[in-house]
């Protein structure tokens, strides 16, 4: 119940900085934001209570959180990094070019 | 649910709205890394530790530091 | 429409979504009373079908090996996004670095982050972490290196050059398992099973280990190649 509550408010916030923000690069970080909300929904939610799901050496098994959302979450952690700085660089070169980083100057420019 | 995941939720909340709140990119990088410090916390309390690994190694430490270079290198024209 | 009448309507269309999210989220079932079958498959038979003691490294590696080659390839288009967008043939912007006590503190301490981020990468099937993250710790050394002692130590050090034939090497090693799985198993990245040794060691779990190497190089390449084009001096004057 807890964490629902937290993914909400930090999605939220996420979501008001992506649209709210006219600076380009506090729309990135609140995508980041929007993200990170997600992943500690998805480990929140999948955990039982049990252990890391690693198998100790030479002992029965015991029971286990799911792997499965913990490899998904994985995956998106790395994918997440690398949009972000391909994102980052596309607003590099737009500063490059119009020599502001404010997304109304920037429609400005171009009328 | 103990007394250290509810602070550590406090903690997240916080470091959020601080990012979100300031106008500086600076301080938002800043907050940023600390929001993902302490998510990484979380995911150790919630067991799952290939996550708070990457999520230490990635959202701490890389993404801090492409964030540094991506706003040392813009460029203001009008000084307001 | 002024900022206030906006500032209002995006308020209220966003409690409008949380209250929605919120009561979605109050018809969802718990965990436990999910039908999950891969799930428990996996937990009950993914040592002895891989033998793999970490089992998030199982999932991502052997069952769902080819999301990771897709996710491989989503991380070479972003960096072929990156150079291609700020290639310039401009030497990258050099400090003289930090101060001397900095440089030898790291100097003392690299050694061992770079030794850290081998052993995450090589006991990826035994205990926590695997091919990204100890990557992206040998990135770390690339970073560290262009932030303390400039980047031209950096270049000299390891070049664009050495980091693309890493990348190439890293992603061509993934590939060459896969192809392997079809000619030797049957299928395309199915689990080499004549190299697996006894559980708990250091060469278990068939291909994992050998995949976790070429992942692990791929994506630190990769990253130290982001970070590397992005600190280069895209404007000539000064600022």
């Amino acid at each position: 119940m807890l964490t629902n509550l937290i993914f909400i408010i930090l999605f939220m916030l996420g979501f008001y900085a992506l649209i709210m923000k006219t600076n380009l690069i506090k729309n990135v970080i609140g995508l980041n934001l929007m993200e990170a909300a997600i992943f500690f929904w998805v480990i929140s939610f999948s955990d039982i209570g049990g252990e890391v799901s690693i198998h100790k050496f030479g002992e029965t098994m015991g029971k286990f959180n799911d792997p499965v959302p913990q490899a998904l979450t994985l995956t998106g952690i790395v994918i997440g990094a690398s949009t972000a700085a391909l994102l980052l660089t596309l607003i590099i070169e737009l500063n490059k070019f119009s020599g502001t980083i404010d997304r109304d100057q920037i429609e400005e420019l171009n009328d | 649910m103990n007394i250290l995941e509810i602070i550590l939720l406090i903690f997240l909340v916080f470091s959020a709205v601080m990012t979100v709140r300031f106008d500086e990119e600076l301080i938002s990088i800043i907050f940023l890394s600390i929001f993902s410090l302490i998510l990484t916390a979380l995911y150790l309390l919630h067991k799952a530790a290939d996550v708070a690994l990457a999520e230490a190694v990635i959202g701490a430490g890389l993404n801090t530091a492409i964030f540094m270079s991506a706003i040392s290198q813009i460029r203001h024209s009008d000084s307001d | 429409m002024n900022k206030l009448v906006k500032k209002t309507l995006i308020t209220a269309v966003l409690a409008a979504a949380a209250f929605a999210l919120y009561y979605n989220f109050s018809l969802l079932p718990g965990y436990q009373d999910l039908e999950k079958g891969i799930s428990d498959y996996i937990i009950t038979y993914g040592l002895h079908d891989t033998g793999s003691l970490n089992l998030i490294t199982a999932v991502l590696y052997d069952y769902r090996a080819f999301d990771s080659l897709g996710e491989s390839t989503v991380i070479f288009g972003a960096v072929s996004g990156i150079v291609l967008i700020l290639s310039r043939k401009m030497l990258p912007v050099s400090s003289k670095g930090l101060s001397f006590i900095v440089k030898r503190t790291l100097g003392i301490m690299t050694p061992f982050i770079a030794l850290f981020g081998f052993y995450v990468i090589t006991h990826g099937h035994l205990s926590p972490g695997g091919g990204f993250q100890g990557g992206v710790i040998l990135a770390a050394i690339s970073i560290i290196f262009s932030i303390v002692y400039g980047s031209a130590f950096d270049y000299r050090r390891y070049s664009p050059q050495t980091k693309t034939v890493l990348e190439t090497g890293g992603a061509l090693t993934f590939l060459v398992i896969g192809l392997a799985g079809i000619v030797m198993e049957g299928a395309f990245l199915k689990n080499l099973g004549f190299l697996t040794a006894e559980r708990g060691t250091l060469i278990s779990a068939g291909s994992i280990p050998y995949i976790n190497i070429g992942v692990g190089f791929k994506v630190g390449a990769g990253l130290a190649i982001i970070f590397y084009s992005m600190i280069q001096k895209t404007f000539e004057e000064d600022f």
